[in-house]
């Protein structure tokens, strides 16, 4: 008895020793190191031009280049600098050799390489480094010398893509298991690994840094020093991505990456220990749609229940989500919003990087119904961590974010830089036999297809976009302002289009003049705006104030709706309502199906011609929800839509002078979605809920 | 850890090296590390991470050194450095950074003024122009509302007022480029001919019509020389660069022979 106790204390001492000995080295953790990477800049002598009511500012807050290892494979070679000189405006070369360039600049942008082994794989390719001597980055020696940056190397490249993903990801551990608690605790694993540099991988993380502050010009265009954390749920490989962007020139000296931990509370624990140390940040979550319903979990990482702590922690690092971008769009799904007639767009069912392409399981993999999860959350007393806002971005890998359907380069490179490639132009023979060629050489399985008597490739990239924008209602072109913005969720989503999008809510909006020259201010003094929350007063029922202007170089305006999401008190049931509150062309809203006539607009599919006479160039309403019940949380979003255009992939067949693929939507139409307003009822007595 | 460590472990570096270098038949075995290579090493791994390194790290950035150069040495004993393509270009790149450098770093003020002069227009700050507009929806008649509205202001002074427009009434110094953004290359060939504190309209932008007043056009300038001076430095260096590393090129081109064979199939 004694003696056991006697060893028992013992033991617990040397396990305390042991804690506590890496707990130390927590405190010393290397990925919290600050680092000023600000550079010595001639400061401008004119003032920053302010606008109290807010300007909209377009950018692309997810943007890779040669430092990520998938970029580097897929041919990229254009540095951070090359991707920052387009999004003002220049051209770069796309790696197949044609230039990409904007329609017109962006206010802002940054360059998200992943954290995880960036400048890693251009280090194993240079055959003078370090790395390059170990035997399995042979495959890599120069894989980027200009004679192999084409078509014919896409075999050799998605081979490596595949090869190095499980080569370089380290395999986690159980959560019980001593050597994941190390990992956590001495927070810099991947130095242990024989794969990797470090020294390559900070000078990689800091020219990323130097490009940003190169390139940040206040009042002009807007940079964030950033990275991706590209992580995953263990098991069903669902996509967890987020990018995380800095606030000033001070950042960590190195990206926290999932080496570090693949549990995104650990991401959130390290940026709050940074915002401590007075570097603010913020981690924007994307490809919900490839998370095989992980993203919007109603519990936790690690299986244990969603808490108040939980959510509180979540929204005060993730303020908005990436819900529209190149790898499909996560609004909803025609699965989980049977009712709402434009849920199927472009729908990217396949989780992110599965090989073989594996279905994603819509079920909270959508933000609608993450944010009736959050209701339910809430209703159950557990907080809400769904109460994001939304942005889109590019999540380009050759450091130019493709916009516009009719000047489409995809994303990755060399792989879909071509129409073939990307399955929207039927194969020639020798593309045919390349492909078939490269399953046997790489027991790949069988990437091409049949389609109406026509051999596609099918590789996935069909399912893509020329998608989307983040836009920043923010008082001027600073790095602080806009970040603000973020914060306050003040931003909406584009797919691409440069539309501009006003939502406010309040009690006393009805007295505010629509055509008055100061609408806008009037609104701001009277109510709240996209992603505040408005408070119950005395139970009245709120107004709901929309405008929307159309894109001067994009089509017309079709329609504006607001989309509503609640949970009915009774049973706990989430419920959703789709509602047009405004139709161009002077048409009505049809008030028992709550929807616009149709307006006429159609696309000439043989030329892309769109109407000329309908549309909108402004869309702007007051609105009452007419089901409103002031006792019940509420989120209400606005969802903008354009004419309908010619989709990307009908543009590359007709510049290739075949038919479209039958089975492909061959229109589109360009939207725009906001942040939500919630509405909070007034907490009276405790509903008693009968179960 | 002090520096005690640091010095046993150079001496038994130069022992061991001693060792090769006594063993060696033909090729000399010494590695010497000069004192400007190890600072510079030094200063390179702290640019990179923002600290001095420990004493440990020392003792590795050196051993890493040292094991680079003995690689490197074998390597070049195997001819590994023949047909190489990164070598090769490495080595190319090596030869232009020291063409580049024949120029001498501080031009005079005189070749800089010459330059500044005939580079004029890369330094030219465009015009910007203030106005504020009165917008008139394409939704509602936009154009029988706009010359209505112009018409009371010209013959009554009535008020001046139209529809809220997204950006706002009044913009301050915006140059071409941003009001082309904003509203249009339509919008923008009004504004330009327009006489200044005049209220005149309508104009017409892809967004409706607009009454415009054009407050103030600040004239597009060369700036003096004082205030690009940097960028003109810059400039100028690279310019000089390219020049010196061109003109290398086509002098000692000629004593070359290009041949390839005729009938490739390209």
């Amino acid at each position: 008895m004694n003696k056991s106790l006697i060893g028992l204390i013992a033991v617990s001492t040397v396990f305390l020793i042991y804690v506590t000995g890496f707990y130390t080295n927590f405190q010393s953790d290397s990925a919290l190191e600050v680092i000023d990477f600000s550079i010595d800049k001639p400061a401008s002598e004119n003032s920053i031009p302010s606008n109290p009511d807010r300007i909209p500012l377009y950018g692309d807050l997810h943007v890779h280049t040669k430092y990520s290892f998938d970029a580097y494979i897929f041919g990229v070679t254009a540095t951070p600098y090359d991707a920052y000189k387009y999004a003002t405006g220049e051209a770069i070369k796309h790696p197949l050799g044609f230039d990409m360039k904007l329609r017109e600049p962006l206010d802002f942008y940054a360059v998200t390489d992943h954290g995880f082994y960036m400048g890693m794989i251009e280090n194993y390719a240079d055959t003078s480094s370090e790395m390059s001597k170990k035997e399995w980055t042979k495959p890599m020696h120069n894989i980027n010398r200009p004679e192999n940056v084409n078509v014919e190397s896409l075999g050799e490249r998605a081979d490596l893509f595949s090869s190095v993903l499980s080569q370089a990801i380290v395999q986690p551990y159980p959560y019980w298991h001593p050597k994941l608690w190390k990992a956590w605790f001495t927070n810099n694993i991947q130095v242990a690994l024989k794969s990797f540099d470090y020294d390559v991988h900070k000078s990689a993380w800091a020219d990323v840094a130097n490009a940003a502050e190169e390139f940040n010009d206040p009042g002009n265009f807007t940079t964030f020093i950033g990275y991706e954390f590209t992580t995953s749920t263990e098991v069903e490989g669902g996509n967890l991505h987020r990018n995380v962007i800095f606030n000033s020139s001070n950042a960590p000296i190195r990206p926290w990456t999932r080496i570090d931990s693949l549990n995104p509370e650990d991401l959130w624990t390290w940026m709050d220990s940074l915002r401590d140390k007075g570097v603010d940040s913020l981690a924007m979550p994307h490809n919900s749609n490839g998370s095989n319903g992980q993203m919007f979990e109603v519990e936790t990482f690690r299986g244990n229940p969603i808490s108040i702590e939980y959510a509180e922690k979540r929204m005060r690092n993730e303020p908005v989500v990436e819900m529209t971008q190149v790898k499909g769009t996560s609004d909803t799904h025609p699965l989980l919003s049977p009712d709402d007639e434009w849920a199927d767009f472009e729908i990217m069912d396949k989780r992110v990087g599965s090989r073989p392409p594996t279905y994603s399981m819509p079920q909270g993999g959508y933000v609608r119904d993450a944010y009736l999860r959050g209701l339910t959350l809430d209703w159950e007393g557990r907080g809400n961590p769904y109460k994001f806002g939304l942005i889109g971005s590019s999540d380009t890998h050759t450091g130019a974010g493709g916009f516009d359907e009719d000047n489409y380069w995809s994303k990755a490179g060399v792989l879909d830089g071509t129409d073939m490639g990307r399955g929207s132009v039927p194969l020639t023979q020798d593309r045919i036999d390349m492909l078939n060629q490269y399953a046997d050489l790489y027991n790949q399985p069988i990437s091409i297809q049949e389609i109406d008597g026509r051999t596609y490739a099918d590789v996935g990239f069909d399912q893509w976009s020329a998608s989307g924008l983040a836009v920043a209602w923010a008082e001027e072109n600073t790095r602080d302002s806009i970040f603000q913005a973020f914060k306050r969720k003040e931003t909406f989503a584009t797919t691409g289009t440069r539309m501009a999008l006003r939502f406010f809510a309040g009690f006393d909006m009805e007295s505010i003049d629509l055509d008055s020259e100061d609408m806008v201010k009037n609104a701001y003094a009277k109510g709240v705006t996209m992603g505040a929350d408005l408070f119950s007063q005395d139970n009245q029922t709120p107004q709901f104030l929309v405008w929307a202007q159309r894109d001067k170089l994009g089509a017309p305006l079709q329609r504006v709706q607001i989309i509503k999401g609640w949970v009915e008190s009774a049973s706990g049931t989430p419920k959703e309502q789709i509602y047009d509150v405004a139709c161009s062309d002077g048409l009505l809203v049809d008030p028992v199906t709550n929807r616009c006539p149709d307006n006429g607009a159609r696309v000439n599919i043989s030329d892309c011609s769109i109407s000329n006479d309908v549309g909108a160039g402004e869309l702007k309403t007051i609105w009452t929800d007419p089901d409103f019940d002031p006792t019940i949380k509420a989120f209400y979003y606005v969802r903008v839509l354009e004419n309908p255009t010619c989709r990307w992939s009908t543009w590359d067949s007709i510049k290739a002078g075949v038919t479209p693929r039958p089975d492909l939507h061959q229109t589109i139409q360009e939207r725009a979605w906001s942040s939500p307003i919630w509405y909070i009822p007034e907490s009276g007595e405790l509903n008693i809920i009968p179960l | 850890m002090n520096l005690r460590i640091l010095v046993f472990f150079v001496i038994g570096l130069l022992i061991f090296l001693l060792d090769i270098g006594f063993n060696a038949e033909q090729d000399s075995k010494d590695i010497y590390i000069s004192d400007q290579e190890l600072t510079s090493l030094l200063s390179a791994w702290q640019s990179q991470v923002g600290r001095p390194p420990s004493d440990e790290e020392i003792v590795n950035i050196i051993n890493n050194f040292v094991q680079e150069e003995i690689l490197y040495r074998e390597a070049l004993l195997l001819d590994l450095d023949q047909e190489d393509r990164i070598i090769k270009r490495r080595l190319a790149q090596k030869i232009t950074f020291l063409k580049q450098e024949t120029i001498p770093n501080d031009p005079s003020q005189e070749e800089i003024k010459k330059f500044f002069e005939k580079n004029k227009n890369n330094y030219f700050i465009p015009p910007t122009y203030s106005f504020s507009h009165h917008y008139f929806s394409k939704e509602s008649n936009a154009k029988e509302r706009a010359a209505e509205a112009f018409d009371e202001y010209q013959t009554n002074g009535a008020e001046l007022t139209g529809d809220p427009f997204f950006l706002g009434k009044n913009f301050y110094q915006n140059s071409e480029d941003e009001i082309k953004k904003n509203f249009g290359a339509l919008f923008f060939l009004a504004i330009k001919n327009l006489a200044i504190n005049e209220w005149s309209g309508p104009h017409e932008s892809v967004f409706g019509e607009h009454i415009i007043l054009l407050k103030e056009i600040t004239t597009g300038f060369y700036p003096p020389l004082e205030k690009v001076l940097l960028r003109v430095q810059q400039d100028y260096l690279s310019e000089a660069q390219e020049k010196a590393i061109a003109e290398y090129i086509n002098e000692i081109r000629s004593q070359y022979r290009v041949i390839i064979n005729p009938d490739y199939k390209f």
